[in-house]
């Protein structure tokens, strides 16, 4: 393909998508321990799917942030859908001062979720219920790539017209 | 450093999507700037190509720097990555005076065909010239800053990335408006009054300080979400909106200022102020003709593609892995995801095969092992028959290609690793006695079915073996590139290069590039599908167009391409088991052959016969049915090839580490017993869809091309075309379908 052509191409594939990252909405926000723990979810609103957790911690005393635990999470839907097992890290999070972790949250519904912080031989747990609403539907999350075919048809209909007017004057 | 302060600045998400898009906008105008530079040099300066790439980078850092990682926690961060949307990244991009650079960084036949109608559309010009006009731009910036930060507004692009992504577009695209008139940006007639610009710019420092003063001075947190964020360093929220206030106020008014004081100053200068002359007398210079680019002249690959010996070893790298599959196939587990003859064929090769056709051509073909082994016994034995008159036609192969489609569902060769091994070693002795019996490539022209959709295919593919110069054939007397000589042979599939058209049953084998004493032989661009609208007679090939068994084979691999995706979706496979279970039969196989046999041969041929006769109907008189529906058929071919795309695609990334277990299996003879898992990328449905709407854009423009051919006036050629414009749009329609249902990922552990 010659090159200007593939530039072309990388330009609208690139230009119709969306960013998805950590950090996102505050679920939870619990003091537990010696600590204080924010959790985000990402994307918002927090639908069923593929989903981002990411979590704060800071000391209690002064808020600073802590980067040395090591972070679990369980994740427990009310239906019977089973349950998620995760381990959120530094290195998975854009904001290195967020313990991060992708996981797939198949049903929507109230989720119990219980989070276990080991930190220099210390074991903070904490629980709480974030709600996740039903997945929007697969067309619907995709329409700007269906709607990106009729547009460009519409495009070049205006294009033909445009072609055939005779020039005024 | 302290590990806060680390952790912080290391706080950068390189988003592939955003950095891709800004690297391809880059590399667009640095191609536009280089033409112009060569063509204005005083115009384009060095200057306008930093500042270009300076605002580029300023939206880089507001979208995946620290500031975008901490907007969600800071309203002071988010305030930052808003001024360097607004006040820093739009001025920059415009002083690199960035329409020209980027129109001439666009392909040829984007910039002159595609866009050129809009770009001289006068009213399009007015409502252009009416977004940049001073009054308007002020009017929708201000009303822009103030409404995204009224609580209401800002709290819903805080709750909804789509939200917040139309904050940030709006923020951007309206800072564009703004400062256009500033800088006084090319096309735009530049304003007469340009002391205008100072109270202009003023004036928006006052709306600027309005906000920031509301953010300064206010007693409580105006956006909820702030509040309720964790609180970072003892900064509290009301600090923080403080901060973010005196932020805007600052920076934000010195964006302003400093611009009012230059314009000032050239205000007192003795000259006066004057229109930007440079932009206005600008005139869009002549784009020269170039021919087309060739692959063959390019700096590393053209002389590797030219060497005497690439095909043949490509060829032998392909026999030793075809060999080596074959042998794991008949010899290693029956296993399909431990087998290399249950990976590579079917994830692999059929998705790089595709992948090559759309990004160059017939590559496949090129590399062929099959055809090497004949090759050899070529030299002791000589054959002596030509291809029989009567078979010289594509039947036997459409044929083999809809029983290899059913085939591979009947029997799941996919799932047989020793099926798979008799396929490649029934290929080979298939290609040797055809070849040894007859002459030429007998075996690739007539019987090969993966060469007949590598054949078809790679007439949408850019690249096409092809005269360089037409007119150096016109002197050539001794045609080497099809009789050959005595160092090379010609073309074995018939095909004079002076009269050959498009890619059909060109096997990319470069004999003529070898043969051709001229070298007027390159593998050269050309428009995509160019040769499927086409009317013309070629060699070796007859007018496509005319060609029933072409249409036939077409429709095979055009519906073949559905029927075989539609097979591994969960709503066709239950619907399969539901029959089979309600007729009791004792296998898959009938329901399997009905569906093949409807879906490949009946449905396709009657709905192309019921196109072909509106057409008939609608159409000028003169154009036979069998004409129009062969014609029309050829149309089709890309949005077929957009489903094979998608599908094999969603394999090849899908399996992308199928590979390693079975490499490492055949390596270390000891079987890991863990299966290669599909992992399936949230961006991999929506790639699908853009090669499926691709595909579509390219039939209908394709079947627009053969009506306006075949009918008199643009009513008539949208009668002609319709029902094919429905036809095309119900195949898009399953694909779309096909993409969104679950799928078996065959060879891997899980369904997705």
């Amino acid at each position: 393909m010659r090159p200007s052509n593939f530039l072309m191409l990388v330009v609208m594939i690139f230009a119709q998508a969306t960013i998805f990252a950590d950090g996102g909405t505050v679920q939870l926000r619990q003091e537990a321990g010696a600590l204080v723990i924010t959790v985000f979810t990402s994307p918002a609103p927090l639908s069923a799917g593929p989903v981002d957790i990411s979590l704060l911690l800071q000391n209690r005393n002064g808020l600073e942030p802590v980067l040395d635990a090591e972070v679990s999470l369980l994740l427990r839907a009310d239906a019977l859908s089973g349950e998620v097992r995760a381990h959120a890290t530094r290195e998975q999070a854009q904001n290195k001062l967020l313990y991060a972790v992708p996981v797939m949250l198949a049903k929507s519904g109230k989720w119990q979720v219980a989070i276990t912080i080991l930190r220099k031989g210390q074991r903070t747990d904490a629980t709480g219920t974030i709600y996740v609403a039903p997945a929007p539907e697969m067309a619907a999350s995709h329409w700007s790539y269906i709607a990106f075919t009729p547009l460009m048809i519409v495009i070049f209909v205006v294009r033909e017209r445009l072609m055939r007017r005779k020039p005024k004057g | 450093m302290d590990p806060v302060a680390a952790a912080v600045l290391s706080s950068w998400s390189l988003d592939l999507k955003t950095v891709g898009l800004l690297l391809a906008v880059a590399a667009l105008y640095l191609r536009g700037w280089l033409h112009l530079r060569a063509e204005l040099p005083r115009k384009y300066t060095a200057g306008r190509l930093a500042a270009f790439a300076g605002g580029l980078v300023v939206i880089l850092l507001a979208l995946v720097s620290p500031v975008d990682a901490f907007g969600d926690m800071l309203l002071s961060a988010h305030t930052i990555q808003h001024l360097l949307l607004i006040m820093a990244a739009p001025p920059l991009v415009l002083l690199g005076q960035p329409v020209l650079p980027l129109l001439r960084g666009l392909p040829r036949w984007i910039f002159k065909d595609a866009l050129g109608p809009f770009l001289r559309w006068r009213e399009l010009k007015k409502v252009g010239g009416a977004i940049v006009h001073p009054i308007v731009s002020w009017f929708t910036f201000a009303i822009v800053i103030i409404v995204w930060h009224l609580p209401r507004f800002y709290e819903l692009a805080l709750h909804s990335q789509a939200w917040h992504q139309g904050e940030h577009a709006c923020f951007f695209w309206s800072a564009m408006a703004f400062w256009w008139p500033v800088i006084g940006v090319w096309p735009t007639h530049p304003i007469r009054l340009r002391w205008a610009m100072i109270p202009y710019l003023l004036l928006a420092d006052l709306v600027n300080t309005g906000l920031s003063a509301v953010l300064s001075f206010s007693d409580h947190v105006l956006y909820a979400s702030y509040q309720l964020a964790p609180r970072l360093w003892g900064i509290s929220a009301l600090g923080d909106q403080s901060a973010a206030g005196a932020i805007m106020w600052v920076p934000g008014s010195i964006a302003f200022l400093l611009p009012a004081v230059m314009l000032g100053m050239r205000a007192l200068d003795p000259g006066g102020i004057h229109p930007i002359r440079l932009n206005t007398r600008l005139r869009v210079p002549r784009l020269p003709a170039k021919g087309p680019w060739d692959l063959l002249r390019t700096p590393i690959l053209g002389p590797i593609l030219r060497h005497r010996h690439f095909r043949r070893s490509v060829q032998l790298a392909m026999l030793l892995l075809a060999a080596v599959v074959a042998v794991d196939g008949f010899f290693g587990p029956q296993i399909a995801p431990m087998n290399l003859a249950g990976v590579l064929p079917w994830t692999y090769w059929r998705g790089l095969a595709v992948i090559a056709l759309v990004m160059a051509g017939n590559l496949f073909c090129l590399a062929c092992p099959f055809t090497l082994p004949r090759d050899l016994a070529r030299r002791f034995v000589s054959p002596r028959y030509r291809w029989p008159r009567r078979l010289r036609s594509k039947w036997i192969a459409a044929g083999l290609l809809a029983a290899y489609f059913w085939a591979y569902d009947a029997f799941s060769l996919w799932d047989s690793p020793r099926l798979t091994a008799w396929i490649i070693l029934g290929y080979f002795l298939a290609a040797f006695v055809v070849d040894t019996v007859f002459k030429g490539a007998s075996f690739c022209k007539y019987v090969c079915p993966i060469g007949q959709f590598h054949f078809v295919h790679s007439l949408v593919s850019p690249l096409q073996v092809k005269v360089r110069e037409p007119a150096v054939c016109g002197s050539c007397s001794t045609h080497d590139c099809i009789r050959g000589n005595n160092r090379q042979r010609g073309c074995e599939l018939h095909l004079f290069q002076p009269k050959k058209v498009g890619n059909f049953d060109c096997t990319f084998c470069l004999d003529c590039v070898q043969a051709c004493p001229q070298q007027n032989v390159g593998i050269l661009h050309v428009l995509p599908g160019g040769n499927i609208r086409d009317d013309g007679r070629a060699s070796g090939t007859g007018r496509l167009n005319r060609r029933l068994d072409v249409a036939v084979l077409v429709l095979i691999l055009v519906f073949g391409a559905f029927v075989n995706a539609a097979g591994m979706t969960e709503p066709v496979m239950m619907w399969i088991h539901h029959w089979h279970a309600r007729l009791e039969f004792r296998s898959m196989g009938p329901i399997v052959t009905a569906l093949y046999a409807g879906g490949l041969l009946i449905l396709p041929a009657i709905l192309a016969a019921a196109c072909g006769w509106v057409s008939h109907c609608w159409g000028r008189a003169g154009n036979s049915w069998k004409d129009l529906t062969c014609s029309f058929t050829l149309a089709l071919i890309p949005v077929g090839f957009g489903m094979w795309l998608a599908h094999f695609s969603n394999h090849l990334v899908a399996g992308w580490s199928s590979f390693v277990p079975a490499a490492e299996r055949v390596l270390s003879r000891v079987s890991t017993g863990i299966y290669p898992r599909a992992w399936i990328p949230s961006w991999l449905p929506s790639l699908e869809l853009v090669l499926l709407g691709l595909g579509l854009l390219l039939t209908l423009y394709s079947a627009w091309a053969v009506a306006c051919r075949v009918a008199d006036g643009d009513r008539a050629a949208l009668a002609v075309m319709s029902p094919w414009a429905i036809l095309a749009g119900a195949l898009y329609s399953i694909g779309v379908w096909i993409v969104f249902q679950p799928m078996q990922m065959r060879g891997m552990t899980m369904m997705h």
